[in-house]
């Protein structure tokens, strides 16, 4: 496989995952954009690798790891607020993400995000998401256990308080 | 709504969201990478003074099945010495869970990860000078390996240390083979660190 084609099978699942991971579209962009500039710079590694999506996500993470501590801030989780705001945002690509789901997912802590992330989106098996985030399987499964409750008791409650009103 | 029902409404929440940057502008990004990476000078020692954190990084020889000498030998071995400095041999990146709990064994508060830096907001980077990390850990490569020693007198109260490789980061081309690793401060909690 070229990365031509690499590029095109595989870029919007990418981006899909890092916008769930770091919550902001303009900076999922440009993560996934200079992630995959160093794929293609290191075509002859990657394209060998088990899982290049895998290499190319796991770049723009720390891409983003290394803006933060250059910025000298905290990682920095986005407000659930703002981030469903932007589905009143008429004619910008943010109204392609669904507001309620992503601040459900932003209101998760980071590594748990990044393992729904990472399984669910980019449909890494457990052990492939273990050796990306550096953890445990165990640790994983445990991450994605505890998401997934804590997705689905806040969705619910959303729906019922729309019920009611 | 069961587990299948709410990966489905995850994945659907996003599927609206596509990459729209050209390929070509993408590899054009890459050539610009790679000629950074050909710049003379940027090869050996890599001293990464990344904001607070990390400052030491050095280049160790990998664990290619080829290079490995026909012993068995372990991924990595820890002695801890008579004046109280930590040695740390690596000779392949693996198990890092393994060499976290037996530096953590040795009184050291640590955070090993062999896929990049840790990612969790529990382990905050704390602010380094190259000073305080040369004296704190310095690596010497060896024929197949890299010792990295600590001296955990060094570190700071509350600080912690972060040993991690960077898988995003590849070596310069005068380098090819080596993998990079690198030490830092964190802020030294229970969930990084271990104490």
């Amino acid at each position: 496989m070229d990365f031509a084609e690499f590029y095109r099978r595989s870029a919007d699942e990418c981006l899909r995952t890092v916008l769930l991971s770091v919550g902001d579209q303009d900076t999922a962009r440009e993560l996934v954009d200079e992630a995959f500039a160093r794929a293609w710079a290191s075509w002859r590694t990657v394209s060998r690798h088990p899982a290049p999506k895998a290499w190319v996500v796991r770049t723009a993470l720390n891409l983003n790891v290394s803006r933060w501590r250059r910025s000298r801030r905290e990682v920095s989780v986005p407000d659930p607020g703002t981030v469903a705001d932007l589905s009143g945002m008429s004619g910008t690509s943010a109204s392609f993400v669904d507001p309620q789901i992503m601040a459900a997912v932003m209101r998760l802590p980071a590594r748990q995000r990044q393992v729904v992330a990472l399984r669910l989106v980019l449909d890494l098996d457990t052990g492939r998401t273990a050796e990306v985030l550096g953890i445990a399987p165990g640790t994983v499964m445990a991450h994605l256990g505890r998401a997934m409750a804590a997705l689905r008791s806040d969705l619910q409650t959303e729906r019922q308080q729309e019920t009611r009103s | 709504m069961n587990d299948n029902e709410l990966a489905t409404v995850v994945r659907d929440s996003v599927t609206g969201i596509h990459a729209a940057t050209p390929v070509n502008q993408i590899i054009s990004r890459g050539r610009t990478v790679r000629a950074r990476r050909r710049i003379p000078g940027a090869a050996a020692v890599m001293a990464v003074a990344a904001g607070a954190v990390l400052a030491v990084t050095m280049l160790a020889t990998p664990s290619h099945p080829a290079s490995r000498p026909t012993a068995q030998l372990a991924a990595w071995t820890v002695a801890k010495q008579s004046n109280g400095d930590i040695d740390v041999t690596i000779n392949q990146l693996r198990n890092p869970a393994g060499l976290q709990a037996t530096l953590r064994a040795d009184g050291l508060p640590v955070n090993v990860s062999f896929t990049g830096p840790p990612l969790t907001a529990s382990c905050q980077p704390l602010p380094a000078t190259k000073d305080l990390l040369a004296n704190l850990a310095h690596f010497h490569p060896g024929d197949q390996s890299a010792i990295l020693v600590i001296h955990p007198a060094a570190l700071p109260d509350g600080a912690g240390i972060s040993i991690f490789d960077r898988p995003g980061l590849q070596p310069p081309p005068q380098a090819k083979g080596l993998f990079p690793l690198s030490v830092g401060l964190v802020q030294a909690s229970q969930q990084c660190t271990g104490s």
